[in-house]
């Protein structure tokens, strides 16, 4: 993105949450969603426009899970890790997953299409083991059902 | 004035006053780490300097930083329950800290050889594996100097104390209130040639400033261009005050109007 055209987008948003309480949250949480993921630029415009220090933005969206730093893939698969899905064998899916994509948690496909995460707990226990990939929640997944879950993302077997 | 009991000393104190303070000045020994007389607000984050409380038929725990006089208050410093807890936190600081030359004192004072958890933290890590977390460095470097350099990052077991991206940070005005107020020593920085280097805080690098006549070096740059613009602000302000107390109120200006800290 150029940065006026990031300067325009941020403006928009930051007009739109005038209201103090939660509003540095409701920011970025717009920004994230417009941009997938949170850049640096993006924090350092928020920290001059708002004149908070890039310490404190930077402590924050490290302190909640739901910020992404980096750019994720096309698709973000989410492995829930909460008590339900551990137990139901949630490390076994990861381990799958990393398997057949080559990548670790936490990490991007190459080819930008598929980023594996882990999560604490959907409120879905009674499907678990339960993923998400990227808004929808499938459950009673196993690393057998990996494949052809994967493929309804485009992912080919080689 | 109220009257309060601390061991078997009977006191009197203003109401409200800091029971911390107030035992130290009287020379009775509190351990406390993250309590520093700069912030108005006590933070009550390192739990050493709990008192054992006395209230009719109960007693409770509280950290003593946090505790303000009040008439009838009566607390023990050193009491069984006191020292009980006391020994878990340091075994834990121990843990964390294991590098930090005054919890192994405190510890050993307090006859902990050994902690039972495991080591958090090592000499090789950007604080020497002295860190407690107390959160006094981000305090001064935000509230006091303005600068915002540092902060938490991340959460739970993995939470460090950086600057934003691990990345050297141009914010940083060298002044090293960061390192002067840590109580466990865990912030380098030195000077070599004409920069001091924040080696804690991802190796930030700030420019000094040379005396135009004899060419020393007197102070960091970005605190010669604040204290300057002060300056010229408080022209009349200063006419008619003596080397000492333009001193003072220079500081005062400099660090968000708080009084200069005075010793006990
Ligand atoms: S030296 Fe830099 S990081 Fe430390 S308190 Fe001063 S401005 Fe903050
Ligand atoms: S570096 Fe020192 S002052 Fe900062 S949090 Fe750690 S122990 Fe406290
Ligand atoms: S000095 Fe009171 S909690 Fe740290």
């Amino acid at each position: 993105m150029n940065n006026t055209k990031r300067a325009k987008e941020l403006e928009e948003i930051i007009l739109k949450h005038s209201s103090p309480a939660g509003r540095i949250l409701s920011i970025l949480e717009e920004i994230q969603e417009r941009e997938g993921y949170l850049s640096k630029e993006s924090l350092k415009y928020i920290s001059k426009r708002l004149n908070i220090p890039l310490a404190d933005l930077y402590s924050l969206v490290t302190f909640y899970s739901f910020f992404n730093l980096e750019r994720g893939g096309k698709h973000t698969i989410t492995v829930c890790m909460g008590t339900a899905c551990y137990v139901k064998g949630a490390p076994k899916i990861i381990e799958e997953l990393e398997r057949r994509l080559g990548i670790k948690e936490g990490e991007t496909t190459s080819d930008g299409i598929f980023t594996i995460k882990s999560a604490r707990c959907f409120g879905a226990c009674s499907m678990a083991p339960v993923v998400r990939i990227n808004e929808r929640i499938y459950g009673y997944v196993f690393p057998e059902s990996l494949p052809s879950l994967l493929k309804l993302y485009g992912w080919k077997e080689k | 004035m109220v009257k309060i009991k601390i061991n078997d000393q009977n006191l009197y104190a203003r109401e409200g006053e800091n029971i911390l303070k107030l035992a130290l000045k009287e020379g009775i020994d509190i351990p406390h780490l993250c309590y520093h007389e700069i912030f108005e607000e006590p933070y009550g984050a390192c739990r050493l300097c709990i008192v054992e409380v006395i209230k009719d038929d109960e007693r409770f725990i509280t950290t003593s930083c946090t505790l303000q006089a009040q008439n009838g208050l009566e607390i023990l410093t050193q009491s069984p329950e006191v020292v009980k807890h006391r020994k878990i936190l340091l075994e834990l600081y121990l843990a964390q800290a294991p590098n930090a030359e005054n919890i192994k004192k405190l510890a050993e004072k307090y006859g902990i050889e050994k902690s039972r958890f495991p080591k958090r933290a090592f000499v090789t890590d950007h604080l020497n594996g002295k860190c407690i977390l107390c959160g006094l460095c981000i305090r001064v470097c935000g509230e006091v100097m303005k600068a915002g350099v540092i902060n938490y990052i991340g959460r739970g077991p993995s939470t460090k104390i950086n600057t934003p991206f691990f990345e050297e940070n141009p914010d940083c005005l060298g002044c090293l209130a960061c390192v002067n107020i840590c109580p466990t020593e865990a912030v380098s920085a030195e000077e070599v040639e004409n920069r001091k280097i924040l080696k804690s805080w991802s190796e930030t690098k700030v420019k000094m400033k040379e005396c135009k006549n004899c060419g020393s070096l007197f102070t960091t740059y970005p605190l010669w261009e604040k204290t300057k613009s002060l300056l010229m602000e408080m022209d009349t302000e200063l006419e008619e005050l003596c080397p000492n107390c333009k001193r003072e109120l220079l500081i005062k200006k400099l660090t968000k109007n708080l009084p200069l800290p005075k010793p006990y």
